[in-house]
């Protein structure tokens, strides 16, 4: 269906077979590009010693079973998968609201929230860690160095992710538009959200959440700073560089860390494509042109 | 099934107002259209009936309730509007039946009453598209089902062929006059096209600046408009500045008529083009005239013509029926008469 919409398609001569060659070309290139680290990162993983040679000396399972079978690692991940989560769910939770709200009723908070959603760019996360240190400190000093603390941190530089993709989801949605016709089909708020608002800007749903999960999941400052006993994913990769010892295989489990920190966002990135595929069909003009105009 | 009433509408934006005290009454099973430029305030008038905009001042009554502070979703209302709306993740029989599933009637009877209107409005057998899959005729028709589908008492219509192509637009006109009629609902109808508003209402009220100028049936206002506003803007129309002399307005050798209260020196006259004789021969009454322009439209041909009143040229129009104008030719001298009773006027 995509295909039909595609105005060139009925012009396929030659000068379409070089320009699906440059376009191969080119789409090689770009998995050449991000594919070269990935796989060297993959041979790292299996490889005794690697030091002189195009190739590794040896290979070995070992620190496959080292690293999944070490209980710091797991409850690294399953720390640093929990922060990122909540980090994700609690971005959504604030600021879907805060965006269908600033566009159907106050125009005048998508200012605030338009600077706000800048300042996480702006700002180094050093800068706004010690801030949150020096604030949390004075209101609430019980809760320094411990994960709600930290999940507030990263909710809060990661939530300007949601906000872009959310509202760009709304303004391709038409959500004032819809939201007004929900009502005047006789549509309660919470059935205008849940059956109309929510549906339509799925996409931007996911979109966003997932890449709050990634920006907290990769976080280093702000846990470096707030979370102190905290152990992150980033952060014990951190400590295995700066203690490194060949015989441990440091940078080899860093590796294996790697690629499975790659494997749950590329995982999670799948989904998001599916998801946004089906959705694409439905929600997209013209993606479905193939259909359309038969009769009025 | 029941009128609405509006009583001192006002709704100020700003320091501009937008509805300036607008009182309609609009009848039981009648199709009142709303006409007027963009930023008379039509729009927001039905905004208004709807809740969508709240009024500052004034009352609104649907069928004798009065609804003024009602809110949107509690109001007996459908609407249609110009953009479509449809809900894009809702196929269109998802589509028909979302205003009767948020109000948690019975499956059964949702699915009768949904395959009823898909029958009405012929899209049954696109029932299972998405919005993106049909064409714009359909998304309308789609959208008129889906605002008549919890039997409301009023229907509001805001533009909705405007985004439709002419072919279309023609046909759809017709199919919804056909259904509000079958249905027998009230209905009010915003456009700023009157031929659109002529052919589908049963009254059309001609707004500008915020005021109802005239509200009248179709013809009424085609023939004798009771402002400047609605003459110039109804129809295409002669509009000739002529002198006042003894209380008379007049072209030579044509009609003379009473000049308007409140005329001061000038007055305008407004006749249609139809309403304007030509013939040729010094014997035919009326007033000398040079054809300067003759333009071939089909059925009719339009003459520009120039002609001379108060020591002035005055250039007037006239359609004739094409079979007689052709034995008129450019730069002829012809005779150009009006009726007296076609003529409306007003101070200038």
């Amino acid at each position: 269906m995509a295909v039909a919409a595609d105005p060139g398609a009925i012009h396929r001569g030659k000068r379409g077979f070089t320009s699906r060659a440059v376009r191969y070309l080119f789409f090689g290139m770009v998995l050449f590009y991000f594919l070269v680290p990935v796989a060297a990162v993959l041979v790292y993983s299996f490889a005794t010693r690697w030091t002189a040679n195009v190739l590794p000396d040896g290979y070995t399972l070992e620190w496959w079973q080292a690293t999944l079978g070490d209980q710091r690692i797991q409850s690294a991940f399953s720390t640093s998968i929990a922060l990122a989560t909540l980090t994700a769910i609690i971005d959504i939770a604030v600021v879907v609201p805060a965006a269908y709200w600033s566009r159907v009723r106050n125009a005048r908070i998508r200012n605030v929230a338009e600077v706000t959603a800048a300042i996480p760019f702006a700002l180094p996360y050093v800068v706004i860690a010690f801030g949150l240190m020096q604030f949390s400190g004075i209101l609430a000093p019980q809760y320094q160095g411990t994960f709600p603390l930290l999940v507030a941190g990263h909710a809060a530089i990661a939530f300007p992710f949601v906000y872009w993709a959310v509202d760009g989801a709304m303004s391709a949605a038409g959500i004032e538009r819809l939201s007004e016709t929900a009502e005047a089909c006789g549509a309660s708020p919470i059935q205008t959200i849940w059956r109309v608002v929510l549906p339509n800007i799925s996409p931007g749903l996911v979109t966003g959440g997932l890449l709050s999960f990634a920006a907290s999941f990769g976080e280093f400052a702000m846990a470096q700073i707030i979370g102190r006993s905290i152990d992150t994913v980033p952060l014990w990769s951190a400590e295995m560089i700066r203690s490194y010892n060949d015989t441990a295989g440091s940078y080899n489990r860093l590796a294996v860390v790697t690629l499975l920190t790659f494997a749950i966002l590329f995982v999670l990135s799948a989904v998001v494509v599916y998801w946004n595929r089906g959705q694409t069909v439905r929600l997209l003009p013209g993606a479905s042109a193939g259909t359309q105009g038969d009769g009025r | 099934m029941s009128g609405v009433s509006l009583v001192g509408v006002t709704k100020m934006y700003g320091q501009v107002k937008a509805l300036d005290h607008v009182s309609i009454e609009v009848k039981e099973g009648e199709l009142l259209a709303l006409l007027g430029p963009s930023g008379c305030g039509k729009t927001t008038l039905l905004r208004c009936v709807a809740g969508l905009e709240v009024p500052d001042r004034g009352t609104l009554e649907i069928g004798a309730v009065d609804v003024t502070g009602v809110p949107t979703r509690a109001r007996p209302i459908g609407m249609v509007f110009q953009s479509y709306a449809l809900f894009p993740n809702l196929t269109v029989r998802e589509n028909v039946a979302f205003p009767l599933e948020v109000r948690h009637r019975p499956k059964p009877e949702v699915k009768a009453r949904v395959e009823e209107l898909l029958d009405l409005v012929r899209l049954s057998a696109q029932a299972d598209r998405y919005p993106k899959q049909i064409s714009g005729g359909q998304a309308q028709r789609c959208a008129l089902a889906r605002a008549l589908a919890p039997d409301p008492e009023v229907l509001l219509l805001d533009e909705p062929l405007s985004a439709l192509d002419a072919l279309v637009r023609g046909r759809l006109r017709d199919e919804i006059r056909r259904i509000q009629q079958r249905v027998g609902i009230t209905a009010i109808y915003v456009t700023h096209d009157q031929s659109e508003a002529m052919a589908i209402a049963d009254r059309v009220a001609v707004m500008n600046g915020g005021r109802v100028e005239q509200i009248a049936a179709p013809a009424d206002l085609y023939d004798e408009p009771t402002s400047q506003f609605s003459a110039t803007f109804v129809g295409s129309r002669n509009a000739v500045e002529l002198a006042v002399k003894d209380g008379r307005i007049g072209i030579p050798g044509s009609f003379q008529i009473r000049a308007p209260d409140g005329s001061n020196g000038h007055a305008l006259a407004f006749f249609r083009p139809e309403d304007v004789r030509v013939a040729r021969g010094d014997a035919a009454a009326g007033m000398e005239a040079r054809v300067e322009l003759k333009v071939f439209l089909g059925a009719t041909t339009r003459l520009h013509l120039i002609g001379e009143a108060d020591g002035k040229p005055v250039s007037i129009f006239s359609d004739l029926p094409s079979r007689q104008a052709r034995s008129i030719d450019e730069g002829e001298t012809v005779r150009v008469d009006v009726d007296p009773d076609h003529v409306q006027a007003f101070p200038a």
